[in-house]
């Protein structure tokens, strides 16, 4: 009889109480996100630990000045790619409200499919960016309709690390800076030290890989030091099919083509510049903390321009790895969030994200600041991409700067590593497929 | 998002790139399949005879099945490197000459080929041990009473025999060998002069890489019928009734 009524019970009590408990689970997750939108701004920052340990100190300072409007703070989801994380939750509907690492060249994108606020809409931004920024920077970041939708906030510039005993030894009393020096010191540093009849030590090294983004560390940086920052993209034209991008291309070519830079990949934990394999590569300042923790005591390393070809006059620009500040339309209140980020980039956060991350923050006169002049002081290798900041480049404000990399990456691989194509007839052939794919575009 | 009726099907006959992933897919196709089904055979056979610790090479054989394809794919992009890859430093103190074997278009693919072979090869060994363990020995003894040379038992009994396996085996490596993604995303990213460049692997690139969504899936479902014309085809040449 027990074990009768113990059958019934279950058999009469089990499915409402499941169907019960699925649906709490259901409406508690409903809950969380109504509670989420409605009280607490959320931002997102990238996952490096410097960046983290930075947007920890921005987030509780606001917190514990303004604890009515709180911040939620959290690293990007990890995932192949930030980009890649931040198209999901766009699909999703799960942006954060603010986002503080999104590259310069996507923006484009994501504010023609109408998912991002334009700051410039918003009280008090022209103010802020026009103290913060120069005119230039300013253009480069106003979008193809007139709106602003990004705040710049750090920048990485690419320059030439080079092994100080190297060129001391080779006699070198300045760095080789036009491409004539570049490749003569070049051919003088090449050799094959374990005679095996393969060169095993050569003057540079740079990507070998095809993906679209390793243009921005060697064509495009020596492009815009040749050109003296011009666009590669004018009026929705290309506007590459110049002396400049030629002149990069041949440059490169003759290093591969000379066996003066290495066609490998290093693997994970080689580096052949640590090695003294390597004289030379094209880096940012991220190679400084790295270099710091790995080198061998007594390697002694300085960092100057890109090459740019014989006879350049002016100054030398080179890439600088922009990355800025959105909000996103999900946004239930776009000004404060541009409150919030405009405590984190004050003279005081800006010093604090140097301290911290070792990152430039993307702001005029940077190295002219009297704040940050004992940072500077201490950090000399830094201060040398402070001084190179003043001529610094982003990327052009092209929706489809991704495919036009790409096609200039594919004409790359043919001229400069397979070298089945002139300079001339690999620029004409990018300029010809860019133009085809931006009247597609229109 | 706008509706854009059949433009994408139209642009993709027209898209150049598309068509060289597929003759490259095909090519990849070519190498593996053959290589795949000579080599599991030829271990499969080894693996029927009575050898000293028979079961540890049985697993040995299998297990780069079950390793993540990644980390083959990474470990064997060591192998490759051109100037401190085992490979090649093999080949140079044998005083032979170093192989591009992944930054030469002409020898990138079938690099990867033989990777992935060596990764798939212990499924298809185990398949054909199946396979080989299911011809009546019978047939074997009649073959010797009547004077067959070992060639003519392979050709004429064991051949015919597993031909079912056979067929399994080739199409499980077709549609395997269609999915080639990992491989030349890693070691080439598509490369050198988009000779890796496989079907999956552009389909990829148009979708996470330029946001061409619509696209990617119009090139999906292509690609998708495309893999059963193929194994349909595959059926009707190669399935035969058994002896």
């Amino acid at each position: 009889m027990t074990r009768y009524f113990f059958a019934m019970t279950i058999k009469t009590v089990l499915p409402p109480s499941v169907l019960f408990l699925f649906l709490l689970l259901a409406f508690a997750s409903c809950n969380k996100e109504r509670e989420r939108r409605g009280h607490a701004l959320e931002y997102w920052s990238s996952n490096n630990g410097g960046e983290i340990q930075f947007a920890k100190w921005a987030v509780d300072g606001w917190n514990s000045a303004r604890p009515e409007d709180r911040v939620k703070y959290q690293p990007v989801p990890e995932g192949q790619s930030s980009e890649e994380i931040i198209l999901a939750a766009v699909v999703g509907k799960t942006t954060p409200d603010i986002y503080s690492n999104i590259w310069q060249g996507t923006v484009e994108f994501y504010s023609n499919a109408g998912i991002l606020v334009a700051l410039d809409t918003l009280e008090g931004f022209m103010d802020f960016i026009q103290q913060r920024c120069d005119s230039v920077t300013i253009g480069e970041i106003t979008s193809g309709d007139g709106h602003i939708y990004q705040a710049p906030w750090k920048i990485n510039p690419i320059m030439t690390i080079f092994n100080k005993r190297i060129f001391a030894e080779m006699g070198l009393d300045s760095p080789p800076q036009t491409y004539s020096a570049y490749l003569e010191a070049a051919k003088r540093f090449k050799i094959d030290t374990d005679g095996n009849g393969y060169v095993d030590q050569w003057f540079g090294n740079t990507s070998f890989k095809l993906a679209w983004y390793q243009r921005l560390f060697n064509f495009y940086p020596l492009y815009l030091a040749a050109s003296g920052g011009m666009p590669l993209i004018k009026d929705n034209r290309a506007h590459f099919n110049n002396e400049y991008a030629i002149g990069a291309f041949r440059f490169l070519q003759e290093l591969y083509r000379e066996n003066y830079f290495s066609k490998q990949e290093e693997s994970a934990g080689q580096d052949l510049f640590v090695a003294e394999k390597y004289a030379t590569k094209w880096t940012g300042p991220w190679e400084i903390q790295y270099l710091e923790r790995f080198k061998r005591e007594g390697f002694e390393y300085s960092f100057y321009p890109m090459p740019v070809p014989d006879g350049h006059e002016g100054p030398i620009y080179t890439y600088c790895d922009p990355k800025s500040f959105v909000i996103f339309n999900t946004c239930q209140d776009p000004q404060l969030a541009f409150e919030f980020i405009k405590s984190m980039v004050g003279e005081e956060g800006d010093l604090k994200f140097l301290q911290t991350t070792n990152q430039l923050p993307r702001r005029k006169g940077m190295d002219s600041i009297p704040g940050f002049q004992a940072f500077f002081a201490e950090n000399p290798q830094l201060q040398v991409f402070a001084e190179q900041a003043r001529h610094v480049r982003g990327v052009d404000n092209c929706e489809v700067l991704t495919e036009v990399f790409d096609i200039i990456s594919q004409e790359y691989e043919a001229c400069v590593l397979y070298q089945i194509k002139t300079p001339e007839v690999a620029i004409a052939d990018a300029e010809r497929a860019v133009n085809v794919l931006l009247r597609v575009k229109e | 998002m706008e509706y854009v009726g059949l433009d994408n099907f139209f642009r993709l006959f027209q898209d150049r790139l598309f068509w060289k992933a597929i003759l490259n897919t095909l090519l990849f196709l070519l190498v593996h399949i053959p290589l795949q089904i000579v080599v599991a055979l030829a271990l499969a056979y080894f693996l029927t005879q009575k050898i000293f610790i028979r079961g540890f090479f049985r697993a040995s054989f299998f297990l780069p099945v079950v390793i993540s394809g990644v980390v083959v794919t990474i470990l064997w992009q060591q192998l490759y490197g051109l100037e401190s890859g085992l490979i090649n430093r093999i080949l140079i103190s044998l005083g032979l000459g170093r192989v591009e074997w992944l930054t030469n278009w002409r020898v990138a693919m079938t690099s990867i080929a033989i990777m992935a072979t060596w990764k798939n090869v212990g499924l298809y060994v185990i398949l054909f041990l199946v396979g080989l363990q299911t011809v009546p020995t019978s047939y074997y003894e009649a073959a010797d009473v009547e004077g067959a040379t070992a060639w003519q038992k392979f050709r004429y009994i064991t051949l015919p025999a597993i031909n079912p396996t056979i067929f399994m085996v080739v199409i499980l490596s077709t549609i395997g060998g269609f999915s080639l993604f990992i491989e030349p995303y890693i070691m080439t990213g598509g490369g050198p002069l988009n000779s890796t460049l496989s079907a999956m692997l552009y389909i990829y690139k148009q979708a996470f890489e330029y946001y061409h969504m619509g696209y990617s899936a119009t090139l999906g479902l292509f690609f998708a019928l495309l893999i059963m014309v193929v194994v349909v085809v595959q059926k009707y040449t190669i399935e035969k009734e058994d002896i």
